[in-house]
């Protein structure tokens, strides 16, 4: 009876972590075989690389689009990861436990308030903000930058804390016993000996930004040519499909599935590079 | 107790050193005699590598820790008001028990010192890191392989590397903190040769639970114990030939005969 | 295995039962009605009177935009379709009927000191020929350009009577609906806008064309030409309590709701 619940519970975990794979698969292949037409009739190389995107005249062309999602997500990334890098390394060697125990239950907080939220009140307040001080009508790369600059704030700071924690604690001593101030001692031992978790850190991050919509969708402004300057509003892969999904159809539709493949293919390029550069270690 | 003649490097007077309200070393009192080895030995927990940290302040890195007393480096204050840390570790130097070079390469680990205290011609740096590297007795068996990380080394050849490293900086003073029980004997032989090699330039302090060890490379002995109010003290501070063969006390007798551990 | 378990079955059944029950989700009373934001606020309106004249007949009105309530009705997910402009060729097979028409407003921030367009100057910005308000007699700014989504009646209607075959241009900042339009026109002083005439308000100013007022009188008397059919569209002849809600829609009643929302009633017999 033993050995028979035994099998019986193998079979049904192997059950269930088949239907999770089915699952990704079934998506898989849903969107290759709903947008793959469009490549076929468009060509790849004009659907990725055309300037126009105009369904209405038959235009399929994403370019644009992908230079949105770079340079919104370039955008998260420069103002993001500075600013996470240095809140981890001030949360592992500066902050007195008073802080550290404010510090951390707001960052996990951060981590926890919807996109949508984060969207409204980009709209309410960054918008407005860069329109008034910096220029150009507010919903724009930089707006979109902003938002997912905070948004990724949570995953690049508690996964690079993780990773100097993990640190030996005798590469701090030793470096110190050399006679390196406590800053010498961060910036030449620590950071780079946690250079592959915090740099895995900043991928994961990255890869939440390319694959956000609803924080974004109300601050990019949309437009579909290409931008020139950060303050131009610009149109991502990901915004692309949630604005015009709810009303497509034909080869407009499958253009929208098309615009997934091409996000599915980076998001795995990204992670990719990220387990790439953890096992290095 | 130096001998006659010979200047005391570092000095404590009434020592004592409280880990917050934990009272962990009392009425330390001793004088390090300078280019020679001073051997502190004794049971486990009863103090030894605090008394040691106490030379170059890396007690300063636990939280809540606190001296009184006197504590003299060439005459100065290692305490003082003035006193830097960072300054006072370029002058003491320390090599832990574990030999833990640094992720780079073997002389980046050993370079690394001079480079963050100004020096940045490579020339020069290329100079420390050779004259380091060969009075640690490791510059023939690494010369050509210097860009190779410092991980790719043997243990016994990574504590070499540790103590180049520290030698880089140009101390004075050089605390061993049990540098040789992570190691095989034969590497334990090296550095103890190198030990003896260095102490003709250098100040040596050693903390050991290895009395042969003792024995075998130190001028002086420092026997510890903790007392019956559970902190640590000097129980016996004399010339390492007379402590082991004429112990005063009988505490020390009892540690060296093997009495207890 | 050879014998199946009986937890197994169970799991099983309980799974099988459960995608049906799903699928018996949608309550049979509900009328539901999706499509042009621009109808949406009306149908609300008169969603809410039929409710309160004819207790217990829910009417579930969504947005979408026209082009996906159109598809909504095709698909079967919606019993009436709202559209902001006229159906196109593939869409003559649907049933439809006019229940209203609305004036398309140009709209400014009220900080603009520019009151009056020509139909030309709208479009020469909208096609990016303008750039500068200067240009269009107002203060020296670039002018942000704000227009809806392409599955929007609203930007149908703004295509055919404005853009007269020329194109949107491709830096127009796009938005979702009526009421972003205008909350960031209201909020932008450089931009401009079109939105449902009926949903001006005192947040944004709305351009006269060529002199003439935008305004449900000068609609009707033909002067002001910005105008666009409201219409609800339905897969065929409408049947039971989709068929009294359309009738209350057009008749008397419903009517007087929509004339004092600021819509001007339909022309009599415009039931296709």
């Amino acid at each position: 009876m033993r050995r028979f619940k035994e099998k019986l519970s193998g079979r049904i975990f192997f059950v269930l972590a088949l239907s999770s794979i089915s699952a990704l698969a079934l998506i898989t292949v849903f969107i290759v075989a709903k947008g793959a037409p469009i490549f076929v009739k468009v060509g790849v190389r004009d659907f990725v690389f055309g300037m126009s995107w105009a369904p209405g005249h038959g235009e399929f062309g994403i370019f644009p689009m992908i230079v949105g999602t770079l340079s919104v997500t370039l955008g998260a990334a420069v103002l993001g990861v500075p600013l996470g890098i240095c809140c981890s390394i001030f949360l592992t060697e500066f902050a007195p436990s008073v802080l550290k125990s404010v510090f951390r239950p707001a960052i996990q907080l951060l981590a926890g308030i919807p996109s949508v939220v984060y969207g409204f009140w980009g709209l309410i307040f960054v918008v407005p903000f860069i329109r008034d001080r910096i220029g150009g009508p507010g919903l724009s790369i930089l707006a979109g930058s902003v938002i997912l600059a905070i948004m990724i704030l949570p995953t690049v700071i508690m996964i690079s804390e993780v990773s100097i924690l993990a640190l030996p604690r005798q590469y701090k001593q030793n470096a110190l016993a050399l006679g390196l101030t406590h800053w010498q001692t961060i910036r030449s031992v620590m950071l780079p000996a946690a250079k592959s978790g915090i740099v895995a850190a900043v991928i994961l991050g990255v890869g939440r930004a390319v694959g956000e919509t609803m924080a974004v969708i109300m601050v990019l402004g949309n437009a579909v040519a290409l931008p020139k300057s950060i303050l131009d509003p610009v149109r991502t892969l990901t915004t692309n499909i949630g604005i015009e999904m709810g009303y497509a159809s034909g080869e407009h539709q499958q253009a929208l599935f098309a615009t997934g493949i091409v996000l599915f293919i980076l998001i795995m390029i990204l992670n990719s590079a990220a387990q790439f550069i953890t096992r290095r270690k | 107790m130096t001998e006659p003649g010979q200047k005391a490097k570092l000095e404590t007077k009434d020592l004592h050193l409280y880990y917050g309200a934990y009272h962990a070393l009392r009425d330390i009192t001793m004088d390090i005699p300078e280019r020679a080895i001073t051997a502190i030995i004794g049971p486990s927990g009863c103090g030894k590598s605090s008394l040691l940290r106490v030379f170059n302040r890396m007690n300063d890195l636990i939280p809540g820790a606190s001296v009184r007393g006197e504590v003299l480096l060439d005459g100065a204050p290692v305490y003082g008001k003035d006193t830097d840390a960072v300054t006072l570790r370029k002058k003491v130097g320390m090599v832990f028990q574990r030999p833990d070079v640094f992720p780079m390469s073997i002389y980046d680990n050993v370079v690394i010192g001079p480079r963050h205290h100004g020096i940045r011609r490579r020339r020069r740096l290329d100079e420390i890191a050779e004259k380091s590297l060969t009075r640690a007795a490791l510059w023939d068996e690494v010369k050509d392989i210097l860009k190779k990380p410092g991980s790719s080394l043997a243990p016994g050849q990574q504590q070499r590397l540790c103590i180049a490293r520290a030698l880089a900086v140009e101390p004075d003073v050089i605390l061993m903190d049990e540098s040789c029980s992570a190691l095989d004997p034969e590497s334990t032989m090296k550095i103890e040769e190198l030990m003896l090699d260095l102490a003709e330039k250098y100040t040596i302090i050693i903390v050991t639970h290895n009395m042969e060890q003792a024995r075998r490379v130190s001028d002086m002995s420092a026997f510890m114990m903790i007392d019956e109010n559970k902190v640590g003290t000097l129980v016996e501070y004399a010339p390492t030939m007379r402590l082991f063969a004429n112990p005063k006390d009988k505490r020390t007798e009892d540690y060296i005969t093997g009495r207890f551990g | 295995m050879r014998k199946t378990s009986p937890a197994i079955s169970f799991l099983t059944i309980c799974l099988v039962c459960l995608v049906f029950a799903s699928s018996c989700g949608r309550q049979n009373a509900d009328v539901i009605v999706a499509g042009s934001t621009s109808v949406q606020p009306y149908a609300e309106i008169l969603a809410e009177e039929y409710e309160r004249l004819y207790p217990g007949n829910a009417v579930d009105v969504q947005g979408g935009g026209s082009a996906a309530g159109i598809t909504a009705v095709q698909s079967g997910a919606a019993d009436i379709g709202m559209s902001s402009r006229a159906l196109k060729d593939g869409e003559k097979s649907l049933w439809s009927v006019e229940i209203a028409k609305d004036g398309l407003a140009i709209v400014v921030n009220p900080q603009n000191p520019v009151t009056d367009l020509t139909l030309e100057q709208i479009r020469k910005i909208y096609s990016a020929e303008i750039t500068d308000w200067s240009e269009a007699g107002g203060t020296r700014a670039k002018i942000h350009i704000i227009t809806r989504e392409e599955g929007s009646g609203t930007r149908s209607a703004f295509e055919d009577l404005v853009m007269a075959g020329g194109r949107i241009s491709a830096g127009a900042i796009v938005q979702d609906s009526n009421g972003t339009v205008r909350q960031l026109v209201s909020s932008d002083k450089n931009s401009i806008g079109f939105i449902s005439l009926g949903l001006v308000d005192g947040t944004v100013k709305a351009v006269s064309l060529g002199g003439v007022e935008a305004s449900a009188a000068n609609i009707e008397n033909g002067a002001y030409g910005l105008s666009r059919p409201f219409l609800f569209v339905c897969l065929g002849e409408p049947e039971g309590r989709a068929r009294q809600f359309i009738d209350f829609v057009l008749s008397g009643e419903g009517q007087r709701v929509l004339t004092h929302e600021g819509l001007i009633p339909r022309a009599e017999g415009a039931v296709k």
